[in-house]
């Protein structure tokens, strides 16, 4: 069963599909400081230091969000940088979720160390070994949680902090634009000849 | 920024106080204000302009960008009265802002058909159910479908299977989707009647207003060109240019205020947006908060002379609450639709409308070909589309599928009847309170047998659809668990038997004789998955009804 307040959350996000408050409102301040963050993000040449996550965690996080939208010969969760959308939402407008994520992390590494002592870290395990242990852990809420934020992360707005160079919209072929002209696509486009 | 053309104090005795602005108080304001009445409608969300609408997925979706805020104003939720409702467990969700629901809505413009408001003596009685007539046929409410039309802006072709109209569109159909082509050819194939949908989106500049650009964000979006014909832009302006207006935004209503010793209402209490109590006095009120708020005011309105709240003196009040079903099929092609461009829906069939005795159940519904999910929603699968649901949720496999079906898919959609039941129903939480210390919504559904029946009937249709249509793969949704819903109905039905609905024919209730209640509560039966078109038919009428009780004195 789902526990906290947050996975209360998560799950009206997975059964109402969408429409659902997965996270905290922010007030104007807050994200007028998100949006300014992200640009930042967007311009800096080297990542910014983290917020929220040790280098650790980081690293973590940013290996699960690549196993689940890994990167082929086009970019993934990784490139799209959504680790650093999680750090900046845990550091302002989702910190009622630090204790979800930190914990879920122990735990993995924890699993992690039992299962291939001496190893080190989720992140230090080879691919085939990150992608056994979340087979084992995906249908836990931590593991829910995860893919809901790289999943977001990848695919939401660039203003957000992920979807970097909106490579997101790239692996769906999406392109935001505010004015498009028929023939949509191929089938009207060969009815209307 | 914008200024309001009139503004009245709160000891002003106003002619009417309007709750809500949406697809409804919008309309009643611009009839009563445009007659000469003075108004002031109380919008309990805010006043944004097109240009602050934005292309926002996650806002919007996830962070309740222009809906009712779950943290602000929790609801709990229980499938039936007897079960303890939990909190988070289900969700009404309306948009909370000027224009409301008019403003987010996909813009589907169904007309009821005539069937729709004398079913129960055509297919009836269902035991176990509140079905019934309505009290007004479709030819009386005709005049204002053509109204709202003609004044709001839709685009559209009569189909085969439509009720008799006065006048045509005033537009022609936007144009055809990829969805549409595929769902026109296997449609007629089948032997099926495809039409154009209709819908409150300009096809043509209109009235001063913008033609549609195609971006794709209607649903759940604002339209930041002003095409979609929400009351935001349409009706709302009109009323104000009256100089007898006002739209007061950030207002929140919590009760209507009563003389107990004439019983008659004299105005409603509210919260500024400095969540300060304000009475805004006025000689009448029509309350047009949805089929979710308008119920919950009555309740919260309860006095000593209302203990059960106020215009529940049938019990009524909140009861048979209605969502309409709706199941989708999916299925992926082998070339481009491209439709997540331009408008969510091209194509429709009204074959299946009506209850046919032989299937064995009551229900029926219409048919459409669309594709309303954005990236975050599609990737993550559910009530908008996504993948199969037999398909990975993540790893390199996902992404593959995320890649080649975002712009190969389709759903063929069945918007469908759902019986009007006394169990399913909003009422106040005994425990909860919201941000502003009132009792939070507490609502309890499910559905009845016949309306999942006519679901897997729909499904089945949809999937010989896709098959026809030449779908590489195709596949049923999950019917939805019933505790979500957009479309808020039933809950102060209409009739002419006080002991058996709240308000009477014209909306009046039937216990204060100067307050009006219109919006989806006013509905008796469901209809077919798309209300607005209705709703603003009704509001039309109203309006229409009041100026002329107020002019002879009979309020």
């Amino acid at each position: 069963m789902l526990i906290d307040a947050v996975s209360r959350r998560a799950f009206l996000a997975a059964s109402c599909g969408a429409f659902a408050s997965v996270w905290l409102p922010a007030d104007p301040d807050e994200l007028r400081a998100s949006l300014a963050y992200a640009a930042r993000a967007c311009q800096a040449a080297h990542p910014p230091a983290w917020d929220f996550f040790t280098p650790a965690q980081a690293a973590d996080v940013d290996a699960i969000a690549a196993q689940i939208l890994p990167t082929d010969d086009l970019p993934g969760a990784r490139e799209a940088g959504a680790v650093y959308f999680m750090d900046h939402s845990l550091a302002t407008w989702a910190q009622q979720q630090r204790e979800a994520f930190s914990g879920g992390l122990a735990e993995l590494n924890r699993q992690a160390t039992h299962r291939w002592p001496g190893a080190g870290r989720f992140a230090a395990l080879s691919s085939e070994r990150q992608t056994e242990l979340l087979h084992v852990i995906e249908q836990t809420p931590f593991f829910q949680m995860m893919r809901l934020h790289t999943v977001t992360a990848t695919f939401a707005n660039p203003s957000w902090g992920g979807n970097r160079d909106k490579v997101g919209w790239r692996i769906l072929d999406f392109e935001d634009r505010f004015v498009w002209q028929p023939p949509f696509g191929d089938y009207d486009a060969d009815a209307a000849k | 920024m914008r200024q309001p053309s009139v503004r009245f104090r709160p000891s002003d005795v106003v002619d009417f106080v309007v709750v809500g602005s949406g697809a409804a108080g919008g309309i009643v304001a611009k009839e009563l204000a445009t007659a000469g009445l003075t108004v002031v409608v109380l919008e309990q969300g805010p006043r944004l302009e097109p240009r602050q609408f934005e292309h926002d997925e996650f806002k919007y979706f996830f962070r309740s960008g222009i809906v009712n805020d779950p943290e602000l104003q929790p609801q709990t939720f229980a499938p039936t009265p007897n079960e303890e409702a939990k909190k988070d467990a289900g969700v009404l969700l309306y948009a909370r802002l000027v224009g409301g629901g008019s403003v987010h809505f996909t813009a589907n413009y169904w007309r009821f058909h005539e069937i729709d408001f004398v079913e129960a003596s055509r297919h009836g009685p269902i035991s176990g159910t509140g079905f019934a007539d309505w009290p007004i046929t479709y030819a009386e409410l005709e005049p204002y479908y053509t109204k709202a039309e003609w004044e709001l802006g839709v685009s559209g072709t009569p189909g085969p299977f439509d009720a008799p109209r006065s006048r045509p569109y005033p537009l022609p159909p936007l144009p055809v989707k990829s969805s549409g082509v595929l769902f026109e050819r296997a449609c007629k194939q089948l032997g099926l009647h495809p039409q154009p949908t209709p819908l409150a989106i300009l096809s043509q500049p209109f009235r001063g207003r913008n033609a549609c650009q195609h971006c794709g964000f209607c649903f759940g979006f604002g339209c930041e060109f002003g095409a979609k014909s929400s009351t935001l832009y349409t009706v709302i302006p009109v009323a104000e240019a009256t100089g007898r207006c006002e739209i007061r935004p950030n207002s929140y209503a919590r009760k209507i205020a009563m003389e107990e010793r004439t019983g008659r209402a004299i105005g409603v209490v509210y919260f500024d947006d400095h969540k300060v109590e304000q009475l805004q006095r006025a000689r009448a009120v029509v309350v047009c908060a949805n089929g979710a708020e308008t119920a919950r005011l009555l309740l919260m309105s309860q006095s000593r002379r209302f203990p059960d709240g106020l215009a529940n003196s049938s019990g009524l009040v909140g009861k048979y609450l209605m969502f309409n079903g709706y199941c989708t099929a999916g299925g992926t092609f082998e070339r481009r639709l491209n439709d997540w461009k331009s408008v969510a829906d091209s194509r429709m069939v009204h074959d299946f409308y009506d209850t046919d005795p032989a299937r064995g159940f009551y229900g029926g519904g219409g048919i459409d070909a669309r594709f309303a999910a954005y990236p975050i929603g599609f990737a993550l699968g559910g009530l908008v589309g996504g993948l199969a649901p037999d398909a990975p949720t993540w790893g390199p496999e996902y992404k593959r599928l995320l890649r080649e079906s975002y712009s190969r898919t389709m759903y063929v959609a069945g918007h469908t009847t759902s019986l009007p039941l006394q169990s399913n129903a909003v009422s106040l939480d005994p425990l909860l309170k919201d941000a502003w210390g009132l009792p939070a919504l507490r609502f309890t559904y499910q559905y009845h047998p016949d309306d999942v029946a006519t679901m897997r009937f729909m499904q089945v249709k949809a999937l010989e659809i896709l098959e026809a249509a030449g779908a590489r793969r195709s596949w049923a949704d999950p019917v939805q668990a019933p505790n979500f819903s957009v479309h808020l109905l039933g809950t102060c039905r209409m009739g002419n038997d006080p002991r058996m609905s709240v308000v009477d024919r014209y909306h009046r209730t039937h216990d204060v004789s100067n307050l009006f209640l219109c919006d989806g509560s006013s509905f008796v039966t469901a209809g077919r998955g798309q209300p607005t078109c209705t709703i603003q038919a009704l509001a039309y009428r109203v309006g229409e009804h009041i100026v002329e009780f107020a002019r002879r004195g009979e309020i």
